[in-house]
């Protein structure tokens, strides 16, 4: 009883960590505008954490420079298990209009698995929600697969 | 045999009522109302109500990291210490006419047991090993020293007016002080009283630590700062910490100043024909019902709509509000009550 307590939780308070790959700020303007009052995010639980270790989903937008990658990867191992990893805007999915610049590294699929990618540049704060909605199912798949 | 007896009932105390689990449900249930209320505030839709609990329930299911830097016993231990500590509070608050424990001076333990969970919360930040916990630290102990001297000036002046009506001096038994608004009705209606709940209104949200006095824990800037390193169940809580510690604060603001519903709940009850045990237990009902209805409207009060129309103070500015405004009005509240009015 206790761990299908624990499941149904799960999947209503997905906790937001945001991390700027690089990001030229748009898709990063998006994403707060998702928890203002005209779309409100936290009517389904989402709550932007002010620390990796408090979080349950990482966001990462911007085309994830050279210089931002280590830092990125040490955030993203810093977020208990089990976490949720989406990318928002065409940026860290596929370099966007940055693909092939030597400064980067991208994209972040070639070094984490990435669960759910929210295109556009920037998305809309429906998409952005739509892609948390689905990132907040693929976290409770992975607490019922955990032990 | 009456050994047993009381052992269970203390136990139960302990455990249900007033104790662990009353404070989890309640306690919850007050913050999850408090993030609905700032939500409407902002026209947002808000959370449910029931949030909290997900909250908590989730980080129960989540990976505990304790970090390499970390002194692991004090890491995980400190917020078990934070919790108990609350819990005991509330044992020694009464319920209007019922109380767990009760002394001759609870007031004073309150007092010194109010700091713990303020303090476990440094020691588990300290031994986290962060730098964003180091500032916290030092932020949470500026706020406890800001907010303790008009807590103690408030209690000072409610045992004051208390003791000289019974004739002893101060009265720092909170079960007295109660009993004797039972009868003589709530102290909220003197002058010196209403400056004291004033000043306890404006306590509240600094003791909890929420909105405008959450510089310590302020998630912008210094990630969340004491609890930057916690994760998983220790994660959870605290924040279960906190949810009763706004119970307490609330309850002991019942307790101090509107103590003379429990002497209308009583003659409710005499006016129905009921004695003895069966309107012991129906006050205790209602009391607990009417407890946690103030609770919320004070929560809503004094910590709602002040986290919904005000953006945080720095460390400074909050120990400067504390020391002069509140300090102020907390202490022409004394100098009434030693005047007698």
């Amino acid at each position: 009883m206790f761990k299908k307590l624990i499941e149904e939780s799960t999947g209503k308070s997905p906790w937001l960590f945001h991390i700027n790959a690089g990001s030229c700020n748009g898709c990063d303007i998006e994403l707060v505008s998702v928890l203002t009052p005209r779309y409100d995010a936290e009517r389904l639980g989402f709550k932007l954490a002010g620390s990796p270790r408090h979080a349950d989903i990482v966001v990462v937008t911007g085309p994830v420079t050279a210089q931002s990658l280590p830092r990125v990867l040490r955030a993203i191992s810093q977020v208990p298990e089990p976490r949720c990893i989406v990318t928002m805007g065409s940026c860290p999915q596929s370099g966007n209009v940055f693909r092939g610049s030597y400064s980067i590294a991208g994209p972040l699929s070639k070094y984490v698995h990435v669960d759910v990618d929210v295109a556009g540049c920037a998305p809309k704060p429906e998409a952005v929600i739509d892609g948390l909605a689905l990132a907040t199912q693929i976290l409770q798949q992975k607490r019922r697969e955990m032990k | 045999m009456s050994i047993i007896l009381d052992a269970v009932k203390y136990l139960l105390y302990i455990l249900v009522f007033p104790g662990f689990l009353f404070c989890f449900l309640s306690g919850m249930l007050l913050c999850g109302i408090d993030r609905k209320i700032v939500a409407r505030m902002q026209k947002r839709v808000g959370p449910p109500v029931l949030q909290p609990f997900y909250d908590f329930f989730k980080l129960c299911g989540k990976e505990t990291i304790v970090p390499a830097a970390a002194s692991r016993t004090a890491f995980l231990l400190a917020p078990l210490v934070g919790l108990a500590a609350l819990v005991v509070i509330q044992l020694f608050i009464p319920v209007f006419n019922f109380s767990a424990f009760s002394g001759v001076a609870d007031i004073i333990v309150i007092l010194y047991l109010l700091l713990i969970p303020a303090l476990s919360v440094i020691f588990g930040g300290a031994a986290s090993g962060s730098p964003y916990a180091g500032v916290g630290l030092s932020r949470e102990m500026v706020t406890i020293i800001s907010v303790e001297l008009p807590l103690v000036l408030v209690l000072l002046a409610v045992a004051k007016t208390v003791g000289s009506a019974l004739g002893t001096g101060l009265c720092f038994s909170l079960t007295q002080i109660v009993a004797w608004q039972a009868q003589h009705g709530s102290l909220i209606g003197t002058p010196s009283m209403i400056a004291a709940a004033i000043a306890m209104l404006m306590i509240i949200p600094g003791e909890t630590g929420s909105h405008p006095f959450d510089a310590a824990e302020a998630e912008t800037e210094i990630c969340e700062g004491l609890l930057a390193e916690y994760s998983g169940a220790p994660l959870g809580v605290y924040k279960l910490s906190h949810a009763v510690k706004m119970l307490t604060m609330t309850s002991l603001f019942v307790a101090l100043f509107f103590g003379g519903i429990g002497g209308g709940i009583d003659r409710l009850l005499l006016s129905w024909g009921l004695t003895g045990g069966a309107a012991g237990a129906i006050g205790m009902l209602i009391g607990i019902v009417v407890l946690f209805l103030l609770c919320v409207v004070l929560t809503i009060v004094c910590i709602s709509f002040v986290h919904a129309v005000t953006a945080r103070l720095r460390i400074e500015q909050i120990f400067k509000y504390y020391w002069t405004v509140v300090t102020g009005v907390a202490l022409i509240s004394l100098v009434l009550a030693w005047y007698g009015l």
